[in-house]
C-alpha cells in the first residue's frame, strides 16, 4: 500500500526538507517503519521507546485522528493521506 | 456628518450575526494573550467588530523585525520604545473609540494568569510559546472559559477552539509538550506574514461565532500552509478525552508542577532558566538554526549563542543561563523565542 505522508516542519530535517513523502505499509506502524528506512532518524522523533507514540504528536489518516481509530494499528488504504502533526508554537 | 451607529451595519446585514449577535458582541469581553502577529490581527478584527471590552496582554516591546507582520505597529512605536500592549491600545482606539480597550504590559504565568483573564467570555491565544498555551488551557478549563488556540510559524499555521466540557482540549490532543529545542519558532524558522494573518483572522471569526452562540463553531483542528495553499480540517473527536488529566481537573501548569523555572543569579546580571522533564538538546541542530541569526559556538558540554545583545549559555539538559539581564521574564522570553518551550 502506498500512501502520501505530510511531514511537519520539525521533522523536515530528516526528509531533506520535503513536506510530503511517499511511504508503504498496511498500517501506521508499518508506515513509520518504512519512513525510518527511507529517512533515518524520523522514528526516534515520533516514538517514545519502541511501542508508544510520543505524546506531543498526533497522526491523522484521511483527516481523522488515529486515536479515534485503531491507533498505530489503524489500517491504511492505497492513496490515503497521512498527516503527522506536532503542536505548533509561534505567534 | 457620518454617524457611529452605522459602524457595524455591514456586519449586522450578515444574517449569522444580525442585530442580536451584534448586541451580544457589544456586551462581551475578550482577552487576547500575546500581541505579536496573531494578536495584532485578532485585536484589529475584534476591535473593529465591536467587541465591548478588549483586554490585550503582552510583555514585549516592538522591534523593527516585528513590523514585517505585526500590523498594528509602526516605526514611531519602535523609536519611542512603546510596549506592544500599549501601542495596540493606542492604535485601536483610533479605529474604534466606542469600545473599551485595555492594554496590559505583563508576563503571563501561573501567578498572574487568573487575574489577567478575569471576566473573559473568550480567551484568544496570540502567544509565541507552548508553555503559556498549556497554562491558558488550564485556566480555561478551570474557569469554563472557551479559548481559541492559534499558532503560526514558517508558512504553516493551525487553530482550534477549546470549549470546556464540550470539545477536546490541547492536553487531550497533545498530552505532553514537545521537548524544548525541538519546536520551530518564528525567530529560528522564520515566518511569512500571511500565515499568522490567516490564522489570526480564523481565530477572530471563531471568537465571534462563540460569542454570538453560533451552532457551527469549528470543532476540528484547522491546518494551513499558505505557501503551498494546502488547507485541512482534521477531525479530533467530539468530546474531551476521558484520560485527559486537565479535563479531569488536574491543572499541572496552573499549579506550577510543570513549566520553566527562572532564577535571577544575584549580582551576575544573568538569569537561569530550568526546563522540567527529560530534555536532551541537540547542539548540532540548534547551532545550525542559530548561525543564521547570531554568533554560536559549542562543545559537548555547552553551547554559547549571542543574540540581541544577550548571551545564552545552553546545557544538554535544556538548562540555560541568559546573560545580560536580571529580568526573569526577559530571559524566559529569549528562551521561548530561540530554543522554544
Amino acid at each position: 500500500m502506498s500512501v502520501k505522508v505530510q511531514i511537519p516542519l520539525p521533522l523536515r530535517g530528516s526528509t531533506g526538507g520535503l513536506s510530503e513523502v511517499e511511504a508503504r505499509g498496511s498500517n501506521i506502524r508499518e508506515i513509520i517503519g518504512d519512513l525510518e528506512a527511507s529517512y533515518p532518524g524520523i522514528r526516534e522523533r515520533l516514538f517514545r521507546g519502541d511501542e508508544e507514540l510520543n505524546r506531543f504528536v498526533s497522526i491523522f489518516v484521511g483527516g481523522r485522528d488515529i486515536r479515534l481509530l485503531e491507533g498505530l494499528e489503524t489500517t491504511v488504504r492505497e492513496g490515503d493521506e497521512i498527516t503527522i502533526l506536532p503542536l505548533a508554537a509561534g505567534g | 456628518m457620518q454617524s457611529h451607529t452605522d459602524r457595524y451595519s455591514r456586519q449586522i446585514i450578515f444574517p449569522c450575526i444580525g442585530r442580536a449577535g451584534q448586541a451580544k458582541l457589544g456586551k462581551s469581553t475578550v482577552v487576547i494573550i500575546g500581541c505579536g502577529a496573531l494578536g495584532t490581527v485578532a485585536a484589529a478584527c475584534l476591535a473593529r467588530a465591536g467587541i465591548g471590552r478588549l483586554r490585550i496582554v503582552d510583555r514585549d516591546f516592538i522591534e523593527y523585525h516585528n513590523l514585517q507582520r505585526q500590523i498594528l505597529f509602526d516605526e514611531d512605536d519602535v523609536r519611542n520604545q512603546i510596549p506592544k500592549a500599549i501601542a495596540a491600545e493606542r492604535h485601536l482606539r483610533k479605529a474604534n473609540s466606542s469600545i473599551e480597550i485595555e492594554g496590559i504590559v505583563a508576563d503571563v504565568n501561573y501567578r498572574t494568569i487568573e487575574r489577567l483573564v478575569a471576566g473573559a467570555d473568550v480567551i484568544l491565544d496570540g502567544v509565541d510559546n507552548l508553555e503559556t498555551r498549556y497554562l491558558i488551557n488550564d485556566v480555561s478549563l478551570k474557569h469554563r472559559v472557551p479559548w481559541v488556540y492559534g499558532a503560526a510559524v514558517s508558512s504553516d499555521g493551525m487553530t482550534m477552539n477549546i470549549i470546556p466540557g464540550r470539545t477536546p482540549c490541547i492536553c487531550c490532543l497533545f498530552p505532553h509538550m514537545p521537548a524544548s529545542g525541538r519546536v520551530p519558532t518564528c525567530d529560528t524558522a522564520g515566518v511569512v506574514s500571511s500565515a499568522p494573518f490567516v490564522i489570526g483572522a480564523l481565530q477572530s471569526v471563531e471568537t465571534i461565532k462563540i460569542l454570538v452562540g453560533a451552532e457551527d463553531v469549528n470543532r476540528g483542528l484547522i491546518t494551513i500552509d499558505v505557501w503551498t495553499g494546502a488547507f485541512q480540517r482534521l477531525q479530533i473527536g467530539d468530546s474531551p478525552s476521558p484520560d485527559c488529566p486537565a479535563c479531569q481537573g488536574k491543572y499541572e501548569f496552573l499549579d506550577a508542577r510543570f513549566g520553566a523555572r527562572t532564577t535571577s543569579l544575584c549580582g551576575q546580571n544573568a538569569v537561569q532558566v530550568v526546563i522540567p522533564g527529560d530534555t536532551e538538546l541537540s547542539f548540532e541542530e540548534l547551532a545550525r538554526r542559530f548561525q543564521e541569526i547570531g554568533q554560536v559556538s559549542y562543545n559537548e558540554f555547552m553551547l554559547r549563542f549571542a543574540v540581541d545583545g544577550y548571551e545564552m549559555v545552553l546545557f544538554p539538559d535544556g538548562r540555560a543561563i541568559v546573560k545580560g539581564t536580571n529580568d526573569e521574564s526577559v530571559a524566559k522570553g529569549l528562551y521561548a523565542k530561540y530554543v522554544g518551550m
